[in-house]
């Protein structure tokens, strides 16, 4: 922590808080820990992908404003969000490809019943259902993160007076 | 300058208009006799005199089997028996000829009769019903905004998570600069 705080000072005029540093690194897991379960509880009863996904996001943006962008964006894969943002899409379609595929062309695109998780026409859609969250949640995530780093990243070499490296 | 205030003052109150012509035809909320909610008219009128004992044992009369033919419904959309629901209101049944497309072929409730005066009106349900009333059985997820989003409205959502990919992969075009990169 002591080697984190350094490397913020020396690179920015922003003080680091303790308070607001250990708070935020308490919450993060507990805020991420809620937005899977908003995602997995969406069929259920309030809650989806969409809703999920944005808690998620906002659980890195707390990163950020309380860490820095340097220091958050050090810690943070930004090729593998970037990968993230077209899995989602990726799950969706598949999902329902894999409904055309596992019922030999009989059934529609996105028929989740026709995915053979279980014996239970009705249960297959259940199931269907959840992975789709699953690829929208993935999706939101991604893209709320990847526009906050984006658009905080831009304003970094007019505050600090130039490059950093 | 002063033509291009008068022309959006006039585009302004022309919208205002419009508005206030279609917001007349807007339901009140909740109201599940209105159209968009419950049911469509057809605009068929019979007489109820001679029908309603026959409604009331089950039999389709053959003049609304005629008159839904003439409106343009297709075979496996006319009425194959009617049941009364209470005094006055009964509701036809049809089963879709929906085995080629390997969906759900069962039987649902399509028309609805009700009497008015000397007068049976004929509506049509709305789609809607079929979701709330069904869609539990259907899919096993009790939550009706889940089911009604990501099952019978999967294209639509397939469609807005495109659209907030393409809003970050707008944004990662736009704005992403890094220091590697030369300026």
């Amino acid at each position: 922590m002591s080697t984190e705080k350094s490397e913020v000072g020396e690179g920015e005029e922003r003080a680091g808080d303790v308070i607001v540093e250990t708070m935020s690194r308490l919450m993060v897991p507990f805020i991420q820990l809620f937005a899977l379960y908003v995602i997995i509880h969406g069929a259920g009863g309030p809650g989806g992908g969409f809703q999920g996904g944005v808690i998620f996001g906002a659980s890195f943006v707390l990163l950020v404003i309380a860490f820095g962008i340097v220091n958050a964006g050090d810690r943070f894969p930004e090729g593998a969000n970037t990968a993230f943002m077209s899995l989602g899409v990726y799950i969706y379609a598949g999902v329902g490809l894999l409904c055309i595929i596992l019922s030999l062309g009989a059934a529609q695109f996105l028929n989740y019943g026709f995915i053979p998780l279980t014996t239970h026409f009705e249960e297959n859609r259940a199931l269907g259902m959840d992975l789709v969250e699953i690829g929208i949640g993935i999706t939101v995530m991604a893209v709320i993160t990847s526009i906050f780093f984006n658009l905080a990243w831009k304003r970094e070499p007019e505050e600090g007076g130039g490059e950093k490296e | 300058m002063k033509l291009i205030s008068l022309s959006a003052l006039f585009f302004v109150i022309f919208l205002g208009a419009l508005f206030i012509y279609v917001a007349e035809d807007i339901p009140d909320f909740g109201d599940p006799y209105s159209a968009p909610n419950g049911y469509i008219n057809l605009s068929i009128s019979l007489d109820a005199a001679e029908l309603e004992d026959n409604l009331n044992k089950g039999v389709v009369p053959e003049v609304l089997t005629s008159e839904l033919k003439a409106i343009g419904f297709r075979d496996d959309e006319l009425p194959l028996r009617v049941e009364p629901i209470k005094e006055g209101e009964w509701e036809a049944i049809i089963i879709p000829d929906e085995k080629e497309q390997d969906f759900y072929p069962k039987e649902q409730k399509y028309y609805f009769i009700k009497k008015d005066g000397a007068k049976l009106d004929v509506y049509r349900y709305a789609l809607i019903k079929r979701y709330v009333e069904e869609g539990h059985y259907e899919t096993e997820v009790p939550n009706m905004v889940t089911y009604i989003l990501a099952d019978y409205r999967g294209y639509d959502t397939l469609g807005e998570t495109t659209v907030i990919f393409t809003a970050g992969v707008a944004v990662i075009l736009l704005l992403r600069r890094r220091e590697k990169r030369p300026e």
